[in-house]
């Protein structure tokens, strides 16, 4: 009885601890969902509506407008900067019927009406850019690293800095970023100056995927196009890349998130406040690379640090973070199918 | 877990049937390609060109860790020189001197501040407590406000001195500035090879042995303002009796407030020496501005007296918010991390994982944008209902403050802590768990006592890399901080978690962008950036060392 009841204490203990820290487990989740959600929630009413066509265009096509909010003759209205305008013109025009009256307690909040089309657009030139650029440099450091060359001195000391740039933070990319792109090379604030500061920051993560991903092709593979009389690298192009692939992007998703999803690099290398051309809206095709864009996590910043939190601004607030995370996710699902095209493609 | 990989897998396969070396793509060619020599001696260059651009691109990491390194420093390093021009400046125009006299100022208003604060509590005590009308109230501690305001006046004399001889240094600093950026121009022009326009501009020497002269000859107006200062408080001091504050007042606050005073009276003299022994061309060491900026208790930019670059308040504001972090994210990831790994079924295992993953891809700016929109406000009000009241700190007063900030820093650390610790603990050998179960430990024992031990090193440099993590995130204190730039009051005991704070990542996103490039704000930003820098890189190094040295015999 006696081994009895102290098998039953330590049970209850056991049972205890492990319930505690699978309370802990799901706490997290609880808030990372509570995050999620809240923004979801206050977010979706933004991006949707209940009639045809279910979604508010204009928040996804058009720029970002100041807000007037203001009485008149009784009315409350709500205008955006070029309706305003109008309005006042057509209030400073002599009427007959009604006598010019002054518009009362007016107030103006910036970025709050409009929509955020020119951020969405310099996001996914930002991702796209600094995204092939890391790709092309990770791939092909990886398969220097993995194919060709020896453990030595050298190998080891890219992969420590492998290591350590992994660990540097993002603020600090961006003031070496600035000082190297921006001022010493004289790129300005540019395109071109975020695709490399971006490139740069994700670089260990691409480079230590792909070599994950290489590692994973049976060597047999490498040994049987070798003995067949294949050069080095026609074995790396026909029998290890293609199965490396959809690896290699797998674990790259988690750097396109981050690409997307950092605002401290692009900060002083890349992103305006606001910007009224479009990137397209060039004279020439040099003026493309060397022209700053507005970025949508840059824009959350502003609108969620710069302008005072009501009812009005609300909505431009919840509404660009939900379409960013969605952007976030639609990338990273948007790798994810083309790998799986890739995986049934080259199987193993 | 991945070092021990290429060592072994590579040896063998990987690298010697091709020989590794340039010739091996030659040497196949010369095998299977039967043609002329000029094909073979082709082939070869071919591959060896392959190759070559491969290496050349792997060594890109390098490059950019030796270019962040250069450029930090390229553009970091002159602030120190800067800095010392800036103090020897500081001293050669007599703004030291002013600061000393000020000093008495300023620690004579916070006795100021400290008597309006009796004054309130007294006055609270009357109207709350003892249940009087204001005016009466009013009447009762006018004793009290004549002894506040004959002590307030108490510091006139010197007041008048330090605003005095402030103007008249601020003038000297002013001349000094307006020369050095003649001869900046002046140097431009030379540069651009405009020798008249050169010599047009006219440089007049700044005599600052003649122009310190009158701040020095107000040296014996300063002791007896000094003087008289210290009498007329000692003459209020020994005046004021019965200030008619309550009892409770008058022998705790009062009684300290008068040692206080005492003590400052016997302060006074030693400032006035301090004036006596200053020079004005006392050489400034060259470390001082190093001295400056790494133990420096103030961050003052843009002001007309005299800028500070002091990184403590920043520094210490990052830990703060760090540790904040770490305190909620250790037990919560590596609780999790046991969970996942030792006790929960491979089905719970697949749906937490992921999900663990997804929050870590969520962007910084969107946790900020819900500490500022959400989280910051649901802790105040939280901390306002009766039940967490207890609490130290409670209620809080500050929306924003390192509290805020912590939270949401401890959600972007648990995902690395997690994903981190949970390899560990699976790569724990399971010979060390199947010979626990033999000797009859229950689950809760080998994992606790077992498991959890054995993947030590591995969670500690989870932890360190979640560190990491944590101290160089922006987004997340820029927004939530509070962003106010002073050391934390660390007097307060556990409370000081909700005061609001200013970071190092932070100062660098939200001055960089209204700074003039190449002056000495700028540069002192990158300095915190270069300080930044070398903590990750060594907070990563001793990750690994830590991870490396203990790493268990792999099964």
């Amino acid at each position: 009885m006696n081994f009895h009841q102290q098998n039953n204490t330590r049970r209850r203990r056991e049972a205890a601890v492990f319930g505690l820290l699978r309370a802990s487990t799901y706490l997290v989740l609880l808030c990372g969902a509570l995050v999620v959600g809240t923004i979801v929630f206050k977010g979706a009413p933004v991006l949707f509506k209940a009639e045809f066509p279910f979604i508010n265009i204009a928040f996804f096509t058009e720029a970002p407008e100041t807000l007037h909010v203001f009485e008149h003759d009784g009315k409350k209205l709500e205008l955006g900067d070029r309706d305003y305008r109008a309005f006042m013109e057509n209030l400073a025009a002599p009427s007959a019927s009604q006598p010019a009256v002054a518009p009362r307690s007016e107030h103006a909040y910036v970025y709050s009406v409009g929509g955020i089309f020119p951020c969405i657009v310099g996001t996914l030139l930002l991702v796209a850019g600094s995204m092939t650029l890391a790709l092309f440099l990770g791939v092909c450091s990886a398969i220097y690293l993995n194919e060709y060359a020896r453990q030595n001195t050298v190998t080891r000391l890219i992969r420590l800095a492998v290591l350590n740039l992994a660990g540097v933070p993002s603020i600090v990319f961006g003031l070496f970023g600035f000082g190297l792109f921006v001022i010493f090379l004289g790129w300005n604030v540019s395109l071109m100056a975020g695709w490399f500061t971006l490139a740069f920051m994700v670089l260990p993560v691409v480079i230590t995927a792909s070599e994950e991903a290489l590692k994973s092709v049976p060597r047999g593979y490498r040994e049987a196009s070798l003995a067949l009389g294949a050069t080095r690298w026609q074995t790396i192009r026909k029998s290890v890349l293609p199965y490396a692939l959809p690896g290699i992007l797998t674990s790259s998703i988690l750097g396109i998130a981050r690409v997307a999803g950092e605002t401290a690099p692009i900060m002083f290398t890349a992103a305006y406040v606001v910007r009224d051309q479009l990137p397209w809206q060039v004279a020439k095709l040099t003026d493309f690379f060397f022209q700053g864009v507005m970025a949508l996590p840059y824009h959350i910043y502003v609108v969620s640090s710069k302008i005072p939190q009501n009812e009005y601004t609300e909505r431009v607030q919840y509404g660009s973070t939900l379409v960013f995370l969605l952007l976030v996710a639609l990338i990273a699902a948007a790798s994810i199918l083309l790998r799986n095209r890739l995986r049934k493609k080259h199987s193993w | 877990m991945k070092a021990p990989k290429p060592t072994s897998e590579k040896t063998p396969a990987g690298e010697k049937p091709a020989g590794g070396a340039p010739a091996s793509g030659g040497r196949a060619g010369r095998r299977l390609v039967p043609g002329s020599s000029f094909s073979i001696m082709h082939s070869s260059l071919v591959a060896r060109l392959i190759r070559a651009a491969f290496g050349s691109t792997a060594l890109v990491a390098l490059l950019i860790l030796a270019l962040i390194t250069i450029f930090l420093f390229r553009e970091g390093l002159p602030f120190f020189r800067d800095s010392r021009n800036d103090l020897v400046l500081y001293r050669r125009a007599g703004l030291e001197y002013v600061d000393i006299l000020r000093r008495a100022e300023t620690e004579h208003a916070a006795l100021v501040r400290e008597l309006f604060d009796i004054r309130l509590r007294a006055f609270q005590h009357f109207t709350d407590d003892a249940r009087l009308p204001v005016a009466d109230a009013n009447a009762r501690l006018s004793a009290f406000d004549d002894f506040a305001v004959r002590f307030g006046d108490a510091i006139g004399p010197v007041r008048e001195l330090v605003s005095d001889i402030g103007e008249t240094a601020v003038a000297i600093k002013t001349r000094a500035a307006l020369r050095h950026d003649k001869a900046v121009q002046r140097r431009q022009l030379l540069d651009a090879g405009k020798t008249t326009e050169a010599g047009r501009i006219k440089i007049e020497p700044v005599d600052f042995q003649a122009e310190i002269k009158p701040v020095l000859d107000t040296l014996p107006a300063c002791r007896d303002a000094l003087r008289a200062t210290g009498d007329e408080l000692g003459a209020i001091l020994s005046a004021s009796g019965n200030t008619g504050l309550p009892p409770a007042l008058a022998s705790g606050r009062m009684e300290n407030f008068q040692a206080r005073v005492r003590a400052f009276i016997a302060k006074l003299p030693a400032i006035e020496n301090e004036l006596a022994g200053w020079r004005a061309d006392a050489p400034v060491p060259w470390h001082a501005s190093a001295r400056a900026f790494f133990t420096g208790r103030e961050w003052t930019t843009a002001s007309f007296w005299q800028d500070w670059y002091g990184i403590l308040p920043l520094l210490s504001g990052s830990l703060l918010a760090s540790l904040i972090a770490l305190a909620i994210a250790v037990p919560l990831g590596v609780g999790a991390a046991i969970y996942i790994s030792q006790v929960a079924s491979p089905r719970e295992q697949r749906l937490v994982k992921p999900a663990i993953e997804f929050i870590s891809a969520l962007p910084s700016v969107v946790l900020g944008f819900f500490g500022i929109a959400v989280l910051g406000e649901l802790l105040r009000s939280l901390s306002q209902t009766s039940w967490f009241a207890w609490l130290p700190g409670f209620p809080i007063i500050e929306r924003l403050n390192a509290l805020t900030a912590g939270c949401l820093l401890a959600l972007i650390s648990i995902p690395t802590i997690f994903t981190l610790a949970e390899d560990a603990l699976t790569n724990v050998p399971r010979a060390l768990r199947e010979a626990s179960f033999a000797l009859g430990a229950s689950r809760l024992q080998t994992t606790l006592r077992i498991i959890t031990p054995a993947a030590l090193s591995g969670i500690i440099s989870a932890v360190l890399l979640g560190f990491g993590r944590v101290i160089g995130e922006t987004m997340v204190v820029l927004l939530c901080a509070g962003n106010r730039i002073a050391i934390p009051d660390f007097s307060a005991g556990p409370a000081v978690v909700t005061q609001p704070v200013h970071t190092m990542t932070g100062i660098i996103a939200q001055e960089m962008g209204e700074v003039v490039h190449g002056g000495i704000h700028y540069r002192a930003l990158f300095v915190v950036g270069m300080v930044l820098f070398v903590l990750s890189l060594l907070i990563n190094y001793t990750a690994q060392k830590i991870l490396l040295r203990h790493r268990l015999p792999a099964s």
